[in-house]
């Protein structure tokens, strides 16, 4: 039995962001409506102290809360994905908050306790203790797609996220049960050899709903049909939430899962291919005939998460996993910085009520805001995976792990997949640089030093990654090993 | 390093002066005048010409065993140590590292050097056009990718230049936005390069698997360590998959087709990019991987056919267009096709050769043809030109001199080395030469059809556009000239042995070539006697070229019309000129753009070949057939794939209803499928359901 | 049979009966007198498997004041009969016949599986096991339970205040 000092400091990023989370709920009422940005400030700065408090879990790494939880590189790693996250997301949607006179208070705090949520999910050696961290920032992340209330979009996209993610919260529910069924323990640590044949068909059965639960909070295909409506009709600053952190979670637990459970791989390495490549095509062709930007970039999100499943797949057909887990842990790195950025953009440059969305809307941004367009069209190639680019190392380091296992016809078909996404992504590129300006003005709005610091943070980060990914891929592949 | 070989320690620094100019101009360009924008950005390109120059001088300087420079200045892509499938340890390290060699040397030559003289001459092209600081912040942006994928010393950071000046490239077609058709020009040639990309990047990912290396100066002592045989499959498959990464970067068939769009630029772009470094980065990538090419005979035979019919193909499509650029562009597409060609027979001497004398001479050919469009006022159709000879003197001469020297006259550049490509050629298969030759004889033709056509003759410039004709200004005159120069004794650094030189060229590049097993000594003097024969009749078949295009474009231009009166309905068609344009814009301009548009092409296509150049019906029917080709089955092919995706992405998009219920449905539909899976391999059957 | 699985089958069919009954009673509050038949069977299923608190508390807390909140709440909204919207063709003739073959598939797998399975010896947990256990080895999921809860609170604020900003 550890020392519960040493449990509360490998729990000390979620302990920070609950203690945050409540203290905004506290002062919502207090503070005047007028001066809510202090509320967004606590937050921000809660989410930084939140990355910050990651240091504890570094000092004590282990297993805390008797093995229900575990600090280790690992969810270390997905723990700086998150806590990153909220921190950009919570910093960029100030002043959207402000302009579309939302709530602060409960939004800051609803990301908060969110991030805690995936917190848990990073770290959980439990399957009851992952459903929580999932149902955390689940729930969360409905109320935060309906967080516009007068808007209609946002209720339905809140409604039905809500509807259809419950419907596979019980698949994942079922599945822990089964689970429980054929092992006598929620562990995932601890699968005793399985007694008989009976047993481990209810394993599969298990593991083949958890997968499904999963694959819809990733927006996998064929789960994914939930993921455009939500994203176009959620606030975009939620939206930029809700595909990178969560996603980013659920990946950690899929390969936790992975990892620990010695049966997972065989099982779901056909599940994976086969999700693997449904999403980058479904993902890819609707994003070609996409109208509207904020949709084209939901597609899009579809399409990377097949690019991640590629190297989940490939952790899964090995023994030696690492390669695949750090491919992954790398991608999500550079997909969370890029697609937060863009999403932020479309927030910002969407105007009040975020009317102008669609891509024709976004013609001739290059002269009202050049920077905002750079800002831009950095990030679609980075999700274009131009050189240079974090995400041009993300696929590479895919690619490569595809390839090193022998899957390839995976990498093939990722390669395919990259030329067609070359289309859409340019598409806004070209209508940004070189298309005339619509007839009606569309008023350039300031940006707020808030969201400049986001984006600056993001396209250097971006550039930075691309050029020195030393330190990260090191990391990713360190947490990589560390996990069995 | 010793303090003595400065550039040669610091040839990191030559990218990073373009660099600086672009990331100025695009930062604040905006807000400097003129003046300041060309001093920065021709400035930043001459100090890397300089540069390049000194470390050229002290690489020369060397030893000529010791001519290599390799350092690394940073650890790029590390993956740290990772167990892969096949057992092994994955420590994978990708360095940023630089490389300069007698063939890097050669490519900062012609890059440095052409990039400078573009640009100064951009300064008197461009001075009247909007977006002058953008212009030069992509041009500038375009040398640091260009620099930085000659001086690569790993494919992979190669693959970074690669993209680089493809994006570079997409930027400056598309430079005139406003435009629809540039834009166009500019996405398809970005997609298209994309295609070969995803090949290029199987094939790197495939040599490191394969040689667990791609450090070019490991690639050698790799293969011969790791035993593979003569032939050997995998290193076969590398081969054709990089070979289709250069198929797109340098516009061969398939591929080609991005390239003749291209033009859509402004002109110093297309000298630049579209003619003198840009497209010919697949050629150098070739030449850079040879250690693995020769040992894959396949895949060299591929190169080497591809190179050859492309060559050909390109020729044929270059005899009949009037634009005087898309001219060039298809002969650059053939000339291209002569380097694929030299480096599949196994001669990447000769390729790079040849593509440092093309270099010069289709620079100045491209600047010489933005002189005279520049001089009347932006007219391109060379219907519309003529007796441009004592107008725009300096233009015309030198643009006479390229003419020569890319016909294969000598002692011009193009002479040698098409001269050498041919005689490799000839050595390896006499088909593939007598294909090469006949190309010669069509360069020779159509490159002096344009002459006529634009300098000599009557002419047929339209009367507001006459009065302004003008000798363009210094800025732009003086790079034509010193090109011309270097079209003139560019050449003389490969002169052959068998005339007496040494082929100096060769004897430096050969450090760098993997050594052929055929090509012995003894053999090149057995065919001494052969080889004198083969540069006869090459040179007597450009001259043949000249005298046609002399015969029927000066000497009898009545000739068209006469045959055009003998059919008087399409005669009078095509006399008026708004027709004309019409059905010129309908074939050339739109024709890419539109599926519909191209099932009229071939009619047009014969229409046009009648009326405007009613002679030489054999090679027009070639021609025809290639041009119908390229409309219907390159462009069908191209829509098709668009058709396709179109359609594919059907299903998708009926799914997308916003109907939750049916969403869930779906969602159930997937989970029985996985179930299904599962229930099938735990050994689940209809029997054991009956049981 | 048993006595036991005679009792299971009964409770079993009347908990399904209750949810379906929930599914197709138009009138909300019909709707929530069957949720209360459903939790009550179920209830009796865990006390058929000893877990005689858990019964309990199922009773009390979702039979009991889940329950009552839910009636409040339809009773102070004065929701009426809804309206029947048409059912998809596509729900009806292809939703229904795959759900039903989804479950079938779902039953015939599990009732191979446990078929084999050795019946587990009967044990009752007591409630101070159930206790230890959970205030012992799963206090972090419990603790994180209540913050679980918040998040569901502060959903029913933020949803439910509608146009009281100012």
């Amino acid at each position: 039995m550890s020392l519960p000092l040493q449990d509360l400091c490998r729990v000390a990023p979620e302990i920070v962001l609950c203690a945050f989370a409540m203290l905004v709920m506290l002062l919502a009422p207090i503070v005047p409506r007028a001066r809510h940005g202090i509320l967004s400030t606590i937050s921000v700065l809660g989410a930084g102290i939140a990355l910050a408090a990651t240091r504890f879990p570094a000092m004590y790494p282990g297993a805390a809360y008797s093995g229900l939880f575990r600090a280790d590189a690992f969810s270390l790693f997905v723990h700086w994905i998150v806590c990153g996250a909220a921190f950009l997301v919570i910093l960029g949607s100030t002043s959207y908050l402000q302009r579309e006179d939302l709530d602060a208070g409960e939004f800051c705090a609803l990301i908060l306790l969110a991030t805690a949520g995936m917190g848990i999910m990073a770290g959980a050696q439990e399957l009851l203790t992952a459903f929580i961290g999932l149902e955390m920032s689940s729930i969360a992340s409905y109320i935060l797609a309906s967080y516009k209330r007068d808007a209609p979009r946002s209720n339905e996209a809140g409604m039905k996220y809500f509807l259809l993610g419950s419907f596979a919260t019980a698949f994942f529910l079922y599945g822990i049960a089964l689970f429980f069924g054929a092992s006598g323990s929620t562990r995932l640590d601890m699968m005793t050899p399985l007694a008989n044949d009976s047993a481990r068909t209810l394993l599969k059965m298990g593991l083949g709903f958890i997968f499904v639960g999963l694959a819809f909070k990733v927006a996998a295909a064929p789960f994914h049909l939930w993921a455009p409506d939500v994203y176009e009709g959620a606030p975009a600053p939620v939206t930029a939430l809700l595909s990178t952190g969560p996603k980013a979670a659920t990946f950690a637990l899929a390969l936790r899962i992975l990892a620990d459970v010695g049966a997972a791989s065989p099982l779901w390495f056909w599940a994976l291919w086969v999700a693997a490549v449904l999403s980058m095509f479904a993902g890819n062709l609707a994003a070609l005939v996409q109208t509207s930007l904020k949709r084209m970039l939901a597609y899009s999100s579809v399409a990377h998460a097949g690019y991640i499943l590629v190297a989940l797949a490939t952790a899964a057909a090995t023994d030696h996993a690492e390669a695949g887990i750090a491919a992954a842990l790398f991608y999500l790195v550079g997909y969370a910085l890029v697609q937060l950025g863009a999403f932020l953009i479309v927030a910002q440059l969407g105007g009040p009520g975020e009317r102008h969305v669609e891509i024709e809307d976004f013609a001739g941004v290059a002269r009202r805001q050049p920077a905002m367009a750079a800002c831009l069209s950095l990030f679609l190639l980075s999700l274009l995976g131009l050189p240079v680019t974090v995400g041009f190392l993300g696929k590479f380091y895919v690619f490569n792990a595809a390839l090193e296992s022998n899957l390839i016809w995976l990498a093939i078909l990722l390669g395919l997949n990259s030329v067609i996404a070359a289309y859409y992504y340019l598409r806004v590129i070209v209508a940004m640089y070189m298309l005339r300006e619509p007839e009606q003005e569309i008023a350039a709005e300031p940006v707020p030093w808030t969201l400049s610091l986001v984006l600056w943070i993001a396209s250097m980060g971006t550039v930075y990654i691309g050029l020195f990914p030393a330190r990260v891929i090191g990391f990713a592949a360190k947490a990589a090993l560390n996990m069995r | 390093m010793m303090p003595a070989e400065y550039f040669l320690a610091h040839i990191w620094m030559i990218p990073l002066f373009p660099l600086a100019g672009a990331a100025l101009m695009l930062l604040i360009g905006r807000r400097l005048p003129n003046r300041a924008v060309s001093a920065v950005c021709v400035g930043s390109v001459f100090l890397s010409m300089c540069f390049a120059f000194g470390a050229i001088w002290q690489l020369i300087a060397r030893p000529a065993a010791d001519r290599l420079v390799s350092f690394n200045l940073f650890d790029w892509v590390p993956a740290g140590a990772m167990h892969t499938n096949a057992g092994n340890l994955m420590d994978l390290h990708v360095p940023w590292g630089v490389l300069m060699d007698p063939l890097t040397a050669v490519m900062l030559l012609v890059v440095t050097g052409v990039g400078f003289l573009i640009h100064v001459y951009s300064i008197g092209y461009m001075g009247h056009e909007g977006g002058y600081y953008r212009f030069f912040g992509y041009m500038n942006l375009f040398m640091f990718s260009m620099l930085t994928l000659v001086l690569a010393n790993n494919l992979l950071l190669l693959f970074v230049g690669w993209e680089g000046v493809g994006l570079c490239s997409y930027l400056l077609i598309g430079f005139y936005f406003l435009r629809k058709s540039a834009s166009d020009a500019g996405k398809k040639a970005f997609i298209v390069n994309r295609i070969g990309d995803a090949g290029f990047l199987l094939g790197l990912f495939l040599m490191l698997g394969t040689l667990g290396t791609i450090q070019f100066t490991e690639l050698g002592p790799a293969i011969t360590a790791g035993h593979f045989e003569f032939g050997n499959g995998t290193l076969t498959a590398i081969a054709l998959l990089l070979f289709v990464g250069a198929t797109g970067k340098s516009a061969q068939l398939p591929l080609y087709v991005w390239l003749p769009d291209a033009m859509e630029g402004p002109t110093p772009v297309s000298a630049l990019i579209h003619a003198a470094t840009m497209v010919t980065a697949g050629v150098y990538m070739i030449a850079r991987t040879n250690a693995v090419f020769s040992m894959a005979p396949r895949a060299l035979e591929v190169v080497a056919v591809v190179g050859c019919v492309t060559s050909l193909f390109a020729a044929t499509m270059g005899l009949v267009q009037n634009d005087i650029k898309r001219v060039l562009a298809y002969s650059t597409v053939s000339q291209l096709g002569y380097m694929f060609l030299a480096c599949g027979v196994g001669a990447y001497t000769a390729g790079v050769f040849h593509l440092m004398a093309h270099a010069f001479f289709k620079a100045l050919l491209f600047l010489g043809s933005g002189s005279v469009i520049h001089s009347l006022s932006g007219e391109q159709d060379m219907r519309k030109m003529g007796a441009l000879w004592t107008k725009v003197p300096t233009t015309a001469r030198t643009f006479v001199v390229a003419s020569i020297a890319i016909a294969g006259i000598p002692p011009l550049a193009g002479f040698f080395s098409k001269d050498a490509i041919l005689g490799h050629a000839f050595e390896h298969s006499p088909v593939l030469w007598l294909l090469g030759f006949i190309t010669a004889g069509m360069t020779a033709f159509y490159m002096f059809r344009l002459v006529n056509m634009t300098f000599f003759g009557k002419s047929r410039v339209d009367h507001e556009v006459e009065h302004h004709i003008h000798e363009s200004p210094s800025a732009m005159t003086v790079p034509l000239t010193i090109l011309a120069a270097l079209s003139v004794v560019g050449g003389w650094v490969g002169w052959p042995e068998s005339l007496g030189g040494s082929d100096r060229f060769a004897q430096f590049l050969a450090p760098v070539m993997a050594q052929h097993g055929e090509e012995t000594a003894a053999a090149a003097s057995s065919i001494n006697s052969m080889e004198y024969l083969l540069m006869a009749l090459s040179v007597a078949i450009a001259a043949g070229g000249i005298w046609l295009a002399y015969r029927l474009y000066i000497q009898r231009p009545e000739m068209p019309e006469k045959i055009a009166a003998s059919s008087g309905f399409l005669y009078r068609l095509l006399y008026r000129k708004y027709y004309m344009d019409e059905i010129y814009d309908a074939m050339f301009v739109n024709r890419t753009k539109d599926l519909a548009l191209t099932l009229g092409a071939f009619d047009r296509n014969v229409i046009d070949g009648l009326g405007v150049d009613g002679s030489g019906w054999l090679t027009r029917f070639t021609s025809r057939v290639s041009m119908w080709w390229d409309s219907w089955i390159v462009d069908g092919l191209v829509n098709l794939a668009a058709r396709v995706v179109w359609i594919l992405s059907y299903p998708v998009r009926m799914l997308q209803t916003g109907r939750v219920s049916r969403y869930a449905l779906f969602m159930l539909i997937g989970v029985l499928i996985f179930l299904g899976y599962y229930l099938r391999s735990s050994g689940f059957t209809l029997q054991n359901l009956l049981h | 049979m048993t006595p036991q699985i005679a009792v299971f089958l009964v409770l079993a069919a009347m908990a399904v009966a209750g949810a379906v009954s929930l599914i197709l009673q138009r009138h909300p509050i019909h709707s929530a007198l069957s949720l209360i038949v459903v939790m009550v069977s179920l209830a009796g299923l865990y006390l058929l498997l000893g877990a005689e608190f858990i019964a309990a508390v199922q009773i009390i807390v979702y039979g009991g004041a889940i329950m009552v909140l839910f009636v409040f709440v339809i009773m102070l909204l004065n929701a009426g009969e809804e309206e029947r919207t048409n059912v998809s063709r596509m729900a009806r003739f292809v939703g229904v016949p795959l759900g039903v073959m989804f479950l079938l598939e779902v039953a015939y797998w599990i009732a191979r599986a446990t078929s084999h399975l050795a019946p587990p010896a009967a044990q009752l947990v007591s409630t101070r096991d159930l206790s230890t256990l959970l205030f012992r080895e799963y206090v972090f999921p419990f603790e994180l339970t209540s913050f679980l809860i918040l998040i569901a609170l502060l959903g029913a604020l933020v949803l439910a205040r509608r146009e009281d900003s100012d």
